[in-house]
């Protein structure tokens, strides 16, 4: 008997469930993501830290074509892990959303609320006949405003279309060694921590410190700035991209 | 490539030119809305822009009225950013312009988003003239300027038409604020001479054009950015702008 006999072809289609609960589809698409290069999230005092790995396949590819993370609103951005045709896609639908938000309502859409419509729009294609689960999963970062002060925030969308909000963690190939490794040091009540908020009171260094270490966890290699993308967003200076030159700066801090 | 001043008027891309303001808008026949709509959404204000090489001068009355005949806002601002570099005057019905001042400030920032470049002034001015020819907007007229590589200005019809400019004005005191442009703009005047020549033909309007008055507004864009300005009367901006020339 074939493997497809055995699971009664339930794996066929993503709107069917197996006898014992499962979406195969989602199943497999979760998959994708996993095998797709990391995208890692940390939220400090006052911005939200995004990173990722890019593969770059080969030395006549022009590495910024390989884009990862992508500005979505004034104080928004998203990183994918996945397909990056499948994320491409929802970070368009990311970026009219919250235009149209802002033709609305006047101000830029909550990162809450981006993560619960981009959820939305991931599980429609979950229970839709005829339609496949997206291959990606994403991070969305941002700040938002609560009163006169922000709050940065870290939301995790994944295939099967549901938000999570974290501290920190990570999508895509080694995910789990990077949460274990970013559980570690949130309990530990992190020295580096401390000390950077006495310094410039926001923990920025520290987090994106703490995104490279947490990349760093899932290769056996050294990191490259080259192979890198790091943003981070708060609400004065809103999404910026670290120049290579202030990654490598980063990465020696880390000792890598 | 930069199109040039010519290209805007190609034959056949224009379906038509801007209207006289003072004609007001008449709704279709047979709509059911032509009595009273008319009235309101006449476009009763002067809003002038002036281009030199060193930046573009915007300014506009501050009187929002019912159709010329009563002043339901003294405090009217109709000159809006819509890019670091970018502005615009409407004239014409209050909510059209705010609905469409937020909808091409989207389109701008996706525009750039999905670029992740500004967008140029013509960029701007072209979406502006498709959102007025494709969408609701049935009586704005816009005077649009800004600087990127170059300072430049675009007037956008009600229909819709984009056309490039160096000096135009919009609104019911369109007629006297070009009297006075025609003859204060040449070629390559100053910063100085652009804002006095903004400011004066706005205040002739306000002098004679019921529909115009209760103040000015003055945007100058440079490099530098969008400089805005509020006057509580048209002399006020005159005289102030008319010191630095002298």
């Amino acid at each position: 008997m074939d493997s497809t006999a055995h699971q009664g072809a339930y794996d066929r289609g993503s709107t069917i469930f197996s006898p014992d609960g499962r979406l195969y589809q989602v199943e497999y698409a979760r998959e994708a993501v996993d095998r797709g290069a990391p995208s890692v999230g940390v939220v400090a005092d006052d911005c939200t830290v995004l990173a990722a790995r890019k593969r770059v396949r080969s030395p006549l590819l022009e590495p910024t074509s390989v884009e990862k993370v992508h500005a979505v609103d004034d104080q928004l951005a998203i990183a994918s892990a996945g397909h990056a045709a499948d994320a491409r896609q929802l970070v368009d639908v990311a970026r009219r959303a919250s235009q149209h938000h802002r033709l609305r309502y006047d101000e830029q859409i909550g990162v809450e609320t981006l993560a619960k419509r981009l959820a939305d729009h991931v599980q429609e294609r979950t229970q839709n006949g005829g339609s496949r689960p997206y291959g990606a999963a994403l991070l969305v970062g941002g700040a938002d405003p609560i009163g006169g002060a922000t709050r940065p925030r870290l939301f995790e969308v994944d295939p099967s279309g549901t938000p999570y909000g974290w501290n920190a963690t990570a999508v895509g190939d080694g995910a789990n060694d990077v949460r274990r490794f970013f559980e570690a040091q949130f309990a530990d009540g992190d020295e580096d921590r401390d000390r950077d908020r006495d310094r410039d009171g926001s923990g920025r260094r520290w987090a994106i410190e703490t995104a490279l270490e947490g990349l760093e966890a899932t290769t056996g290699d050294d990191l490259e700035p080259e192979t890198l993308e790091v943003r981070t967003i708060d609400s004065r200076d809103g999404v910026e991209a670290l120049s290579s030159a202030r990654i490598g700066d980063a990465l020696a801090e880390i000792g890598s | 490539m930069r199109r040039t001043t010519d290209d805007r008027f190609r034959p056949g891309r224009e379906p038509e030119s801007i209207s006289p303001a003072t004609d007001g808008f008449q709704a279709p026949l047979g709509e059911g809305t032509a009595d009273d709509s008319s009235r309101i959404v006449e476009t009763g204000t002067t809003t002038v822009g002036v281009v030199g090489p060193n930046g573009v001068v915007l300014a506009a009355d501050r009187r929002a009225s019912l159709g010329g005949r009563f002043v339901t806002s003294k405090r009217a601002r109709k000159i809006e950013p819509v890019a670091d570099r970018t502005a615009l005057t409407f004239s014409g019905s209050v909510g059209e312009a705010q609905t469409f001042v937020r909808q091409l400030r989207s389109e701008r920032r996706l525009y750039e988003l999905r670029g992740e470049r500004a967008a140029s002034v013509e960029t701007i001015a072209t979406v502006a003239g498709d959102l007025i020819q494709q969408g609701p907007y049935r009586a704005l007229e816009l005077v649009l300027a800004g600087v990127d590589d170059e300072p430049s200005l675009y007037q956008i019809g009600r229909g819709g038409g984009v056309m490039r400019a160096d000096y135009a004005a919009s609104g019911s005191g369109m007629q006297l604020a070009y009297g006075n442009l025609e003859d204060a703009y040449e070629p390559d005047l100053p910063l100085s001479a652009l804002r006095e020549a903004a400011a004066v033909a706005v205040h002739s309007a306000t002098e004679r054009d019921t529909a115009s008055g209760d103040g000015a507004t003055l945007a100058t864009i440079t490099d530098d950015g969008i400089d805005l300005e509020t006057f509580d009367t048209p002399n006020a901006a005159v005289a102030a702008t008319t010191e630095e020339v002298a």
